[in-house]
């Protein structure tokens, strides 16, 4: 062994052991740890703490918050992919194809809602829907003449939809991003060609932009069911606390109140590792629906 | 050949205007409205609609009340401290590695690198309970140290998959040119390849300081003492407590606190978050 060689192997450790102690401390640990607490009766006291194997989840199964929570994330994962993926490739291709005066400004503009803090979003948003001083019933009452005052986050049936709008407000910008820099990856040359033999816009895109761009929208869609279904419980806890009568709850929340609010640790660790297996089993659905053949750029 | 593409239909350039014009008022009607509604007393949020202009004199005394009543000062100081702190930490631990993993390859590296980015695909929140109690047993429960620390972990991931790429795309030969001028490992990286990278640091650094300074659940769950809240749980918290006292002007002057700084931010560093998007994007 050559000093040189010591010297390198040195380096290496000291370049990568910092990072993984703490990586396996603060990450990979409690991951682990959630799995293991997840088959457990707790109350969060170490005295109290009763082995019960899978009891956690057959009693989830049988739990409606749970399926309640369920059919809200995957509402609002449908409504973002939705909602945001439309709203963002329509954007990014005005502000790309269309030779748009302003398009750096707007593009600029559009982006920043991402900047902004989920619960600032959230506090916004509660008081555009607040029932006596909001803007959307002035804006309703100026319209009809009427004085109105819905409580727009106060009925069971509906106050689940009126958390796509900001949700889909907050998303956009980062998916327009990621498609206009995959738009201005697309040669102009192929454009020229089909415009020569007659091609108008929406041919354009039906042909060569959204062939070409579907590998950032199978990312885009991967992405939006991602945060969706491990961040959305953020916007919920701030504008309805899951509420109400738990019609807005999503599996995030869910796990926050059980574990932090009601402590029994055992059954929010479940919930997490539910949260856990609906992301790889949609990941892998997501994958497959949308396995196209994907247009090669040459 | 600009002048074959575009929309070239007035009628049709008019209409897409007026949705991209629209969209921009979405957005920026509720910044503007922030910073107004922050200047208005109780009175006139319930006497005007949300709209109405604030009335004269202006109350900036809103700022000062919910700087100084509600503690804004401090927790815009706490956010500060750990969104430096752990942003800082957290791109000398990816940074470290991403410069291994991408010029020193050995024996597992590659294992390594799919470890770190698989937790791009975990929910945090599955973590967080033990999470919590790891925490409390290191007495690292409402400490500055205990969220810098956690939060550099949880930024290693996107700092490690970006900056991987980046050193890749040094060239050797300055490696070998350090080499024969007697530079040490250690030399190299800092004296030559650390700067050389400084678009992909400065990159990595920017998308991890909006992502921190804007974090809500994982500072909720590590601390419950107000003296150590940040911004958003300070915001949060007092959104709450409006239920008992409407204080709707301080509540919008914290909420514009909140948001001047990441807008300064973007102002100046837009190209930086764009690419960072780009090169995030798991491909």
């Amino acid at each position: 062994m050559t000093s040189r060689h010591w010297q390198r192997n040195i380096f290496i450790l000291s370049f990568i052991l910092p990072t993984l102690i703490l990586y396996a401390l603060f990450m990979v640990y409690p991951i682990i740890q959630a799995l293991y607490y997840s088959l457990f009766d707790w109350s969060g006291s170490s005295e109290n703490k009763d082995f019960i194997g899978l009891k956690n989840f057959v009693d989830l199964m049988h739990d409606p918050i749970m399926w309640q929570a369920i059919g809200n994330d995957y509402f609002l994962v449908a409504g973002k992919m939705i909602g945001i993926m439309v709203l963002a490739t329509f954007f990014a291709v005005s502000l790309t194809r269309f030779r748009l005066k302003f398009a750096l400004f707007f593009r600029s503009i559009f982006f920043i809602p991402n900047i902004i803090s989920v619960v600032v979003i959230g506090v916004l948003w509660a008081f555009i829907y607040n029932p006596q001083i909001g803007f959307l019933n002035s804006i309703l009452s100026l319209i009809t003449g009427t004085e109105v005052k819905t409580a727009w986050l106060g009925f069971p049936f509906h106050t689940i939809w009126m958390l796509l709008p900001p949700s889909i407000w907050a998303g956009i910008g980062f998916y327009m991003i990621l498609l206009i820099a995959a738009i201005q990856g697309i040669p102009e040359s192929y454009y020229e060609a089909s415009s020569l033999e007659g091609a108008g816009q929406w041919h354009q895109f039906t042909h060569i932009t959204l062939p070409l761009i579907w590998e950032q929208i199978k990312v885009s869609v991967l992405n939006i069911m991602m945060t969706t279904l491990n961040g959305s419980f953020v916007i919920v806890m701030i504008m309805t606390n899951g509420g109400p009568d738990n019609s807005t709850q999503v599996m995030g929340s869910y796990l926050y109140q059980m574990a932090f609010q009601q402590y029994h640790f055992g059954y929010g660790a479940a919930i997490g590792v539910i949260i856990l297996i609906m992301s790889l089993i949609t990941t892998i659905a997501l994958q497959r629906i949308m396995r196209q053949e994907t247009v090669e750029m040459n | 050949m600009g002048n074959i593409m575009g929309i070239r239909n007035p009628i049709i350039r008019i209409f897409f205007y007026l949705v991209l014009a629209v969209w921009s008022i979405t957005v920026l009607y509720p910044l503007l409205w922030t910073l107004l509604d922050a200047l208005k007393d109780n009175k006139q949020f319930y006497a005007n609609p949300p709209w109405a202009l604030p009335d004269l004199p202006l109350l900036w005394s809103n700022f000062s009340y919910v700087w100084e009543t509600y503690n804004f000062g401090k927790y815009f100081t706490n956010s500060l401290i750990i969104t430096l702190g752990s942003t800082l930490l957290g791109l000398v631990l990816s940074a470290t590695t991403a410069y291994v993993l991408a010029r020193y390859p050995f024996k597992g590296s590659n294992a390594l690198f799919l470890l770190y980015i698989s937790s791009m695909m975990v929910p945090f929140s599955l973590a967080l309970i033990p999470l919590f109690f790891l925490m409390n047993k290191l007495n690292l429960i409402n400490t500055s140290i205990g969220l810098i620390l956690v939060y550099a972990t949880t930024l290693i991931a996107f700092g490690v998959f970006v900056l991987v790429g980046f050193f890749k795309t040094l060239p050797k030969e300055l490696e070998e040119a350090a080499a024969m001028d007697g530079a040490s490992y250690f030399g190299t990286f800092f004296r030559v390849m650390l700067p050389l990278s400084q678009p992909g640091l400065v990159t990595v650094a920017i998308v991890n300081i909006l992502n921190i300074w804007n974090e809500y659940f994982v500072g909720l769950v590590l601390i419950n003492d107000p003296d150590h809240y940040t911004l958003p749980i300070g915001i949060a918290v007092m959104q709450a407590e409006m239920q008992y006292r409407t204080e709707w002007g301080p509540l919008f002057a914290g909420l514009f606190i909140s948001i001047v700084p990441v807008l300064i931010m973007y102002i100046f560093f837009q190209r930086q978050i764009a690419s960072g998007i780009t090169a995030g994007a798991v491909k």
